[in-house]
């Protein structure tokens, strides 16, 4: 794992309070202003009520009683949630995406994310569950849902947005400064909700360059025994490793596994044991996860394919 | 009867007696459960309601427990979601609503110095279908069958067969059947309110609870409807596989969420409003003054209720609707604001203005108040839109919604239980034991949910059974578990409370020393309610009106007798309470039991797809209704009229307008309506979804428009023959009227083929793509109402034949007409979209 | 107030105050509002799903708003005057024709206020975002 992980991972990697984006530093300024608001009238209001009740008898005629009625709770109200309002309207604008900036297309799965970045002028690269951003461009997140409804959440990069099959949603984001941050499933989509995240890697975009055309590349050890063993298994059934015959695209593409840091959705670190441990038990890991359980493979056969999946970086 | 008889012991003895015996309870192990006297009905359904919220409370402790500390595994992440879902599920259903209801049965009576509402059987029909709908639905957990989609039941997730299973229909079909008791039930209490009250008792003198009342009832009958509808499409999906809401079939989940929120909004209010209530009862009271400000609290209801159904899509502003839509929504969140900050300054300003007298009461609304005006600045907060993009589906929301819940439902409800003891077992609850346990409520609930503002913000996303380590939020929920179970020990605490309660020792009369009606209730509570029913000069009558109580207890006042031997109350006009009719209400019977367990077993039975079981259901239901209504209904009495004191004689029958029934079927063709307009709105949302709608290929064809004008033209005719029918009756042409009525029975009977002609021969294939579902869905729910409508006309003509029914006596000629006006409608509404639309668009 | 007053004689203020005051008319200004929140939802989804745009001059949307607005003040005035009927103090709680009338009246001046304010709301958006992303 590089440096760079480590030195975010921790609390804040999924927080609206740690930004990264214009959208999210944008609300979390707006968050303070509105709680400072809230807390001046919580304080005023319970200040109001201890006055109002150890008053003497007819501290108040009904006129003034009235009045106060009229103004705190007619009037004052009014101008000021029209002015919230005026305020805040314009930021719902979304961001003015260009014809050439890059589009990922996002698809939300039971329970991981399909990711496709399509960057202008060239053919498209499939990836899963791990989302790279160039810092200081504009990018177009175009957000379906699969298979029934999910929500994409990067608390420290933008406002979330629902994913709904039948539907195309979009999101343009504009990451500011590099960082490995984390995203989640927000929507209740069934028995794993809560292990559906994926990683956010915002980089400097010259990086980012590279690391596209590095994932765009397939792999180059097709005669690997733990390539051999994958195609034996019938992995590819349900996933792609582009360089080899294996091009479902039912699971997520496991091309670059080996470039990931973190594995299943975001849920645990890529290790060769948590591979190995997914490969043959992944219910056990996730469940209600379309993929079965492999009690029948030999842990060898399991930790050569993880292996194998590891190299393709 | 003049003041004078009155001044006689032994006639006041006798009446006394007379009274006694006919609102005495049915007794016998059995019989008891027979009662409909508003005072039994409405204890039971109270503690029934009661019993749930502790069932749905302990399930929130499991899930409290499993979140306590990161990656925990107490329960699987099946029974987790089982757990959320009934919690959600059962507090808003079996809880919030039910008890609203239950205590206004028991309240409303009494505010209103009525001696019953009108329609006690009704009540009693509301009872039983919510005690077996929500023993079905809560039940489903111990066999781990219960709803696992969330209380909001998101399709495609719950309507696809393969990914849910038995749990989506329990909540369906088991929920529906309890959503038609709230229907019932807000018929009864509108009906109740607007035509119950006692004589006097103008609109400007109501009290405010009453007036609440008023406005959440008729919010319910417009916000329940569209899940109805919803309801209606989702079932017809999973068990027919009729795609409203699979988008590869040309529908969309979307749908769902507005109609289920078109229902779910409102419905915070509707569960909120109540609780205010119960406020502008308690403060006067205790400010030793009337509410300042009387027309401003009327404002801030009606407002309430009007701005709280542009709101709906406030849960949705992440769904990607254009920003726009959005927006005005954002607005319209924002405004609701206003009217309820009316109220609080209202009582505000009242304790400023009057006398504070503490009581555990009243610290029960003020710390309700401080709670709720929290959870109400975090929901100006999130009625921002880009805010919400943040905080929706966070641990933020359910912060948010429990303090505005809490706040506004659930402590308010702990302070009326307080206030109102004494009104219903004449027995006061301990200060301490009530002090302690709201301490205990008022910081429980704070450390549970103060802490989820930043739990969500700092990456929570509800629904999660566990969460990792990493997001640095093990604390925060830890504090949130023993929160919890610091507010459970209050709970328990205030159980403790109402256990003792047998051994302690009666209270005096109207221990609070209120200005109101209801105070009226002795300790020693007889079942008729109130002895006589007053004329009403003042808001606060014990307070304002000279001798008052002690000429009610004498009977100096109206109808201070039963002397036919039957339960009566009187009918009064709409806005000015004059007395119009002396009604009779329907006493003991197992009929409503009966029916609502032979309407259940079409619902349960339906769940576990037993279709034929399920349609002799429905056959004894239509049986035991018609039984109900042939014998319990529009009774012709003995005698025109009866005097009821005063030297005021007033119509035991009346029909039409003024009459209670027509009220009731008025309303309930409204909520009808409402829901029709449901299934109207998914035929347009779709056509704006669509590129073509209707679309190209087989099975798709539209109904044409031939078959579709003639159902309209032959539906149209049978309700003009209706119509005729009325007036025929009542200028005495009785032949020709029955004549006519057979005649639109008929008519009725043809436009369930013309209707159904359409679609069929046109061989539209629902289960192909939406298009053809939903037009077959909206001929299948008119022609339904056309059968409906037949048998009300033949109904009518048997009763006219069987001598049920005369020029005089028409009720029930008056109100299945009321049901045509709304069937004319309907037809026209339907034909003209499934026959019409397809050519203009 | 002389009701029996000729009728070509009798002043505005005296012709609104025989008007029949109802619960209907009291749910008039927010169903008002209600009209032209649904109007301007229909209006903006309608145009977006189907015409694929946001109108470019907004026509009906500024006819429907300055016609709520303007029912909206005219019930309220209808209202105010009818709640200056003469009659005892305020809080006008007695159990008289009059007070009823106020009430009523009242009532309905306070919730007009309250749909003009959230007329006004609701209009807002449409002047600060005018496209259909």
């Amino acid at each position: 794992m590089s440096n760079e992980g480590d030195k975010t991972i921790g609390s804040g990697r999924q927080s609206a309070f740690t930004t990264f984006g214009t959208e999210a530093a944008w609300l979390a300024g707006l968050t303070g202003w509105m709680v400072l608001g809230a807390v001046i009238i919580a304080l005023a209001l319970a200040a109001l009520m201890v006055t109002a009740s150890r008053s003497r008898e007819g501290a108040l005629t009904h006129r003034q009683g009235m009045r106060l009625v009229l103004w705190a709770g007619g009037i004052v109200p009014s101008v000021v949630l029209l002015a919230l309002l005026v305020v805040t309207l314009p930021a719902m604008r979304p961001i003015r995406a260009a014809g050439d900036d890059l589009r990922v297309t996002v698809t939300g799965e039971q329970f991981w994310w399909r990711m496709r970045y399509q960057p202008a002028g060239a053919p498209p690269v499939t990836a899963a569950n791990e989302l790279r951003v160039p810092v200081g461009r504009d990018v177009v997140l175009a957000l379906e849902g699969g298979d029934v409804l999910h929500s994409f959440w990067v608390p420290g990069l933008a406002g979330k947005m629902d994913m709904v099959p039948g539907r195309t949603n979009t999101l343009v984001v504009h990451a500011t400064r590099a960082g490995r941050f984390r995203g989640q499933c927000a929507e209740f989509c069934g028995l794993s909700h809560a292990l559906m995240a994926f990683d956010v890697v915002a980089m400097a975009p010259a990086a980012f360059d590279a690391w596209l055309a590095a994932e765009r590349r397939p792999v180059t050890t097709a005669a690997a025994a733990g390539a051999r063993l994958f195609d034996a298994h019938g992995c590819g059934g349900c996933h792609a490793v582009r360089g080899t015959g294996a091009a479902s695209a039912i699971g997520p593409d496991l091309t670059h596994l080996g470039a990931r840091e973190t594995m299943a959705a975001g849920i645990q670190p890529l290790t060769t044991a948590n591979l190995v441990r997914f490969i043959r038990e992944a219910p056990a890991v996730k469940p209600g996860a379309r993929m079965p359980a492999y009690p029948q493979m030999s842990a060898q056969d399991a930790t050569a394919i993880a292996r194998w999946l590891e190299t393709n970086r | 009867m003049s003041l004078h008889a009155q001044d006689d012991r032994a006639l006041r003895a006798a009446q006394e007696e007379r009274l006694r015996a006919v609102w005495a309870p049915p007794e016998g192990l059995f019989l008891r459960w027979t009662d409909t006297n508003n005072n039994q009905v409405g204890v039971w359904y109270t503690l029934t309601a009661f019993g749930f919220m502790l069932f749905a409370g302990v399930l929130a402790l499991i899930m409290r427990v499993q979140l306590a500390q990161p990656g925990n595994e107490l329960v699987t992440p099946s029974t987790f979601n089982q757990l959320f879902t009934l919690h959600g599920s059962m507090m808003m259903f079996l809880f919030a609503v039910p008890m609203f209801e239950a205590v206004s049965i028991i309240l409303l009576p009494q505010l209103l110095g009525a001696r019953d509402l009108p329609f006690p059987r009704l009540s009693a029909f509301g009872y039983w279908s919510f005690l077996i709908g929500g023993v079905f639905v809560s039940g489903s957990i111990f066999f781990d069958a219960a709803p696992d989609g969330g209380w909001f039941m998101y399709p495609p997730f719950t309507t696809r067969t393969d990914l849910s299973g038995l749990g989506a229909d329990i909540w369906m079909l088991g929920l529906s059947f309890i959503e038609v008791s709230s229907v019932a039930a807000a018929v009864e209490l509108i009906t109740g309110v607007l035509k119950c009250r006692p004589p006097g008792m103008r609109l400007n003198l109501m009290p405010l609870y009453a007036w609440y009342i008023l406005v959440v009832a008729v919010m319910i009958l417009f916000a329940f409807p569209p899940l109805i509808a919803g309801d209606v499409l989702f079932e017809l999906e999973r068990l027919l596989g009729w795609p409203f809401f699979d988008a590869a079939r040309g529908g969309d989940p979307i749908l769902w969420q507005h109609l289920f929120w078109i229902f779910g909004h409102p419905e915070v209010y509707i569960v909120f409003l109540p609780s205010i209530a119960l406020f502008a009862m308690i403060v006067p009271t205790f400010a030793r003054r009337h509410l300042l400000g009387y027309p401003w609290i009327v404002l801030a209801a009606v407002g309430t209720a009007f701005l709280s159904f542009g709101l709906w899509v406030h849960h949705m502003f992440t769904t990607g609707l254009p920003k726009i839509s959005l927006a005005f929504f954002s607005a319209a969140s924002e405004a609701v604001a206003i009217p309820t900050g009316i109220q609080i300054f209202a009582f505000i300003a009242t304790l400023w203005a009057g006398r504070v007298t503490w009581s555990t009461p009243l610290l029960y609304v003020t710390g309700s108040i401080a709670i709720f005006v929290i959870g109400g600045l975090t929901g100006v907060m999130v009625a921002i839109a880009p805010f919400d993009w943040q905080a929706h589906d966070t641990y933020f929301i359910v912060a948010h919604l429990h303090y505005v819940l809490i706040g506004g439902t659930l402590i308010p409800l702990f302070g009326g239980l307080y206030y109102y003891w004494p009104l219903i077992t004449g027995k006061k609850l301990s200060d301490r034991i009530g002090r302690s346990a709201f301490w205990l409520l008022f910081g429980g609930a704070n450390l549970t949910f103060f802490p989820m503002h930043f739990s969500g913000l700092m990456g929570m996303p509800r629904r999660v059974f566990t969460y990792p380590e990493e997001l640095g939020i093990g604390g925060l929920n830890l504090a949130s578990t023993i929160g919890s179970w610091v507010f459970a020990a209050g709970v328990l605490l205030v159980c403790v409370d109402l256990a003792l309660s047998p051994r302690r020792s009666k209270s005096p009369r109207n221990p609070w020393e209120a200005g109101t009606l209801e105070w009226l209730a002795h300790p020693d509570d007889e079942d008729w309610g109130i002895r006589s029913i007053p004329l009403i000069e003042s808001r606060y009558p014990i307070w304002d009106q000279k001798d008052f109580v002690a000429k009610v207890d004498e009977g100096r006042f109206f109808l201070p007798d039963a002397e036919e031997g039957r339960r009566e109350t009187i009918v009064t006009s709409v806005l000015d309470a004059r007395p119009v009719q002396v009604l009779r209400l329907g006493g003991p019977s197992v009929v409503p039991m009966l029916t609502a367990i032979a309407l259940g077993s079409v619902f349960i039975l339906t769940t576990y797809h037993l279709y034929w079981a399920a349609l002799i259901g429905g056959v004894a239901t239509l049986a035991l209704v018609l039984y109900w209504l042939w014998t319990g209904t529009a009774e012709i009495p003995e005698k025109e009229g009866k005097p009821i004191g005063h030297g005021i004689e007033l119509p035991l029958y009346i029909s039409g307008a003024s009459a209670s029934g027509w009220w009731a079927m008025f309303i309930t063709m409204m909520a009808d309506a409402t829901a029709f307009s449901g299934l109207v709105f998914g035929y347009y949302f779709f056509w704006t979804r669509q590129e073509d709608f209707p679309p190209d290929g087989p099975g798709m064809d539209g109904p044409g428009s031939f078959w579709p004008m003639l159902a309209m033209a032959v539906m149209l005719a049978s309700w003009a023959l209706t119509v005729a029918a009325r007036e025929l009756n009542r200028r005495e042409a009785v032949g020709a009227a029955r004549a006519a009525l057979g005649t639109a029975a008929l008519l009725s009977l043809a436009a369930i083929g013309a209707g159904l002609a359409g679609p069929w021969l046109s061989g539209l294939e629902p289960q192909l793509h939406v298009y053809p579902a939903i037009v077959w869905t909206l001929a299948i729910w008119t022609t339904a109402h056309c059968g409906v409508g037949a048998i009300m006309q033949l109904y009518a003509l048997a009763r006219s034949l069987a001598g049920r029914m005369t020029p005089r006596h028409d009720a029930d000629l008056r109100n299945i007409t009321v049901y045509q006006h709304f069937m004319a409608l309907t037809a026209v509404v339907t034909y003209a979209t499934i026959g019409l639309f397809p050519g203009a668009a | 107030m002389k009701r029996d007053a000729p009728r070509g004689r009798q002043s505005l203020g005296e012709r609104v105050r025989g008007l029949r005051v109802t619960l209907w008319t009291l749910i008039v200004p927010p169903t008002v509002w209600a009209m032209h929140f649904l109007f301007c939802y229909l209006w903006v989804a309608v145009s977006c799903a189907k015409l694929g745009a946001f109108p470019r001059f907004p026509i009906a949307f500024v006819a429907g708003t300055l016609a709520a607005l303007a029912i909206i003040l005219a019930s309220g005035w209808i209202a105010w005057v009818q709640s200056r009927t003469p009659g005892d103090d305020p809080p006008h709680d007695e159990g008289t024709d009059i007070d009823r009338l106020r009430f009523l009246a009242t009532a309905t001046l306070l919730l007009a206020g309250l749909s003009f304010v959230a007329v006004l709301f609701t209009a807002a958006p449409a002047l600060l975002l005018t496209d259909c992303r």
